[in-house]
């Protein structure tokens, strides 16, 4: 045991005087979530900017099509952009890489007076261009379609008979940083050991301090207890600087639970052990770095510490189930965010099981001595 | 041989050898690094393995130190086999590797304390002082291990290699490298650790440092042991003896010995003539001094290990390598 702390406290020494570990494992994050944080946060939920041609003015545009706009605006989706009453509407689009625009026909007022009056095939058409597999087509085009069946609606003279009555259905009122938070702790639950880890073993090997500890009676599981007991002391300081971000400079409502501690803890010793099981292919600090990228960057993508693993396809969906950075960030999310201890007790009993056989794998398969 | 063995597995450890190597061979795709060498080390003793790049020492150290397992044969330590044994006897075994690197960013007041804590001891900071002060870098505990000097590193290597108090250390090639003043600080040191009893094994492609510091020499070729014994020992057993040499002699001063009938060499400008067995000594200088032919200096030589090198391994030896 006083080995184990011994190696423990001349490890931290080096680590935090080398000064590029700290960097990431306690800066990074931070930077990520105050990058993140600040583009996705500020302002609740995305507007899109919809450039609106107006071609029912004669030369003043008639009081429908400028309804039509307001409503368009109120709908909150959409920010309203002007485009010039005498342009060709195709080619201003071009011309300004505009994303989505709507044109309203000229004659548009005189329609809807038509069909008030009872006149049955009275038609007028709302002109919407944009790409369609881009995500603010669709905002825009629900936004229009919205308006569009409201003055349907209206026209003819029905009463509102569906309405949608709002409720909260969670305990916490979240807001982007409420979800996003726990998958950056993941990340740098996945991030700081791993690439730590592998990054050790190359040095260690290349350097021969493996054959140097050999010489000691520090074993190997001891040797690899410290790191483990290092990166657990280190992500807890890492967490602690995380969390307090996102409550003071983004008003995180996410709960810094008693489970969250114990998944991050038992995440630390999966990944830690992780490295070092991937140490016994690393020969020098390339392949080092390239192992533990190869399995980081993928892992930290598909297991969901940027977005959730539902928004993703099925078959990645099935993918992530395999992934051991999967139940890290599910469960944080789950006890954080979502005050689920159930489900995060879950897993990190999966974590816990992952933790395991990477510790053994790692103790056993990596050589100190030479052949 | 055989009888050697019993009366030791007697019971009586005293009389066991700190080390005992029978037959030992370390066998790799392409090369046999260690072929069937044998020899023992005795408690105090300090034993060098001599040889040039490639010989097979450091392959036999880290055998010897259960860094690796040999292919065949036997290999005991502090009475137990290198293979299975060596978790009891850590703690009494020093080592100091060849190319030793300290850690970067550790100070070495800092290393030695955390080296002693993995084997189990806690010095107080008067001990630690007192092992950087022994080794010679009382004015450099406080500098990280980085910002060091080779000789240096060394000197920290070799702290960190005592701090378990062993009874028996392995220093490999533990003055490569370093300078004629801080090589001949470091046979100090070495010399002192002996005197406090401990049993030393030592590699080396030094010559003059086996002459000087070992008790016992082995002369290491091709992973086999071709020469072995106390540097005094070889040096008659290799019948070199003495030299006489006639400095500054040239090519017709070693014409004019000739003429005497006597065999002499040239050796740059200097004659040599070899004088192996010591009671023709006085003789041949009389001889010598008759001749009459312009010298700068006459003087006498004990042949050395080098002579004997020459003769067992049929080449000269500089930093490790050998020259026709
Ligand atoms: N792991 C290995 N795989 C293959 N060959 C090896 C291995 N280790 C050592 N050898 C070979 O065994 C031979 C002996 O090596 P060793 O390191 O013991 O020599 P040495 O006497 O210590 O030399 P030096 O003075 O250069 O340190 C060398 O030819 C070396 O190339
Ligand atoms: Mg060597």
């Amino acid at each position: 045991m006083s080995r184990i702390l011994a190696d423990v406290s001349a490890f931290g020494k080096m680590y935090l005087r080398s000064r590029v570990g700290t960097f990431f494992a306690l800066a990074f994050p931070i930077i990520l979530i105050l990058l993140f944080g600040a583009i996705f946060s500020s302002s609740g939920s995305p507007q899109v900017p919809l450039y609106v041609q107006n071609k029912d003015c004669h030369p003043d545009c008639t009081p429908a099509s400028l309804a039509f706009v307001e409503a368009l605006n109120n709908t909150t989706l959409i920010t309203y952009q002007g485009i010039p009453e005498n342009a060709i509407f195709q080619d201003y689009i071009r011309q300004h890489s505009i994303n989505v625009a709507l044109q309203i026909p000229s004659g548009f007022q005189e329609t809807l007076v038509s069909a008030g009056s009872g006149n049955a095939s009275a038609q007028v058409h709302v002109l919407l261009a944009g790409d369609q597999t881009q995500s603010s087509y669709g905002i825009a085009y629900s936004a229009v379609a919205g308006v569009a069946n409201g003055f349907n609606l209206k026209i003819a003279n029905a009463t509102k008979v569906v309405d949608v009555a709002q409720t909260e259905f969670a305990v916490r009122h979240f807001s982007y940083i409420d979800l996003f938070l726990p998958g950056i702790i993941g990340f740098t639950v996945l991030t700081t050991p791993l690439f730590g880890m592998t990054s050790i073993c190359a040095e260690y090997r290349t350097r021969r301090f493996f054959k140097l500890l050999a010489t000691t009676k520090l074993s190997k599981a001891q040797w690899l207890a410290g790191k483990i007991v290092f990166h657990i002391v280190l992500l807890f300081v890492s967490l602690g600087l995380m969390v307090l971000t996102g409550i003071f400079v983004f008003k995180m409502q996410a709960v810094l639970t008693p489970m969250a501690l114990v998944l991050v803890a038992t995440g630390t010793l999966e990944f830690t052990s992780m490295g070092m099981a991937l140490g016994i292919f690393v020969r020098d600090p390339e392949t080092g770095a390239a192992i533990a990228n190869a399995i980081g960057f993928p892992m930290m993508f598909l297991a969901g510490s940027f977005f959730p693993v539902d928004a993703m396809p099925s078959f990645l969906q099935t993918t992530a189930r395999f992934l051991p950075l999967t139940y890290v960030n599910e469960g944080l999310r789950a006890t954080m965010t979502f005050a689920n201890d159930a489900t995060a007790l879950v897993d990190t009993l999966i974590t816990l099981a992952f933790a395991i056989v990477f510790f053994i794998v790692a103790a056993r398969g990596l050589s100190w001595k030479s052949k | 041989m055989g009888p050697r063995w019993s009366p030791r597995r007697g019971g009586n450890l005293t009389a066991e050898p700190v080390i005992d190597v029978r037959g030992l061979t370390k066998h790799y795709a392409d090369i046999k690094a260690v072929d069937g060498i044998s020899f023992e080390v005795e408690k105090g003793q300090m034993f060098a393995l001599l040889g040039p790049n490639g010989a097979g020492k450091t392959t036999t150290v880290e055998i010897l130190e259960g860094l690796r397992d040999p292919t065949s044969g036997e290999a005991r330590v502090l009475g137990v086999d290198v293979r299975k044994g060596y978790r009891k006897i850590r703690n009494r075994v020093g080592v100091l590797p060849q190319d030793f690197e300290p850690f970067d960013r550790l100070k070495p007041r800092e290393a030695v304390a955390y080296w002693a804590k993995l084997f189990d001891r806690t010095l107080t900071k008067e001990e630690v002082a007192g092992l950087i002060r022994t080794v010679g870098l009382a004015d450099r505990a406080d500098t990280l291990a980085m910002n060091l000097s080779g000789g240096e590193k060394r000197r920290l290597g070799i702290a960190m290699s005592l701090v378990g108090k062993p009874k028996l250390v392995f220093l490999d090639e533990p003055t490569t490298g370093l300078d004629p003043g801080a090589r001949r600080e470091l046979w100090g040191l070495i010399r002192q650790l002996k005197s406090e009893g401990t049993t030393i094994l030592l590699t080396t492609h030094y010559l003059d440092e086996a002459e000087q510091l070992a008790d016992d020499v082995a002369i290491m070729n091709h992973g086999k042991i071709v020469a072995r014994g106390s540097p005094a020992n070889l040096i008659t057993q290799f019948g070199a003896g003495a030299v006489i040499v006639l400095a500054g002699a040239g090519d017709a001063g070693l014409q004019a010995v000739s003429q005497r009938g006597v065999d002499a060499e040239l050796n740059g400008s200097d004659v040599w003539v070899r004088v192996p067995i010591a009671s023709d000594m006085r003789g041949m200088l009389e001889k010598l001094a008759a001749i009459d032919t312009p010298v700068t200096e006459i003087y006498t030589k004990r042949a050395s290990l080098e002579d004997v090198f020459l003769k067992v391994v049929g080449a000269r030896m500089q930093e490790g390598v050998l020259a026709a």
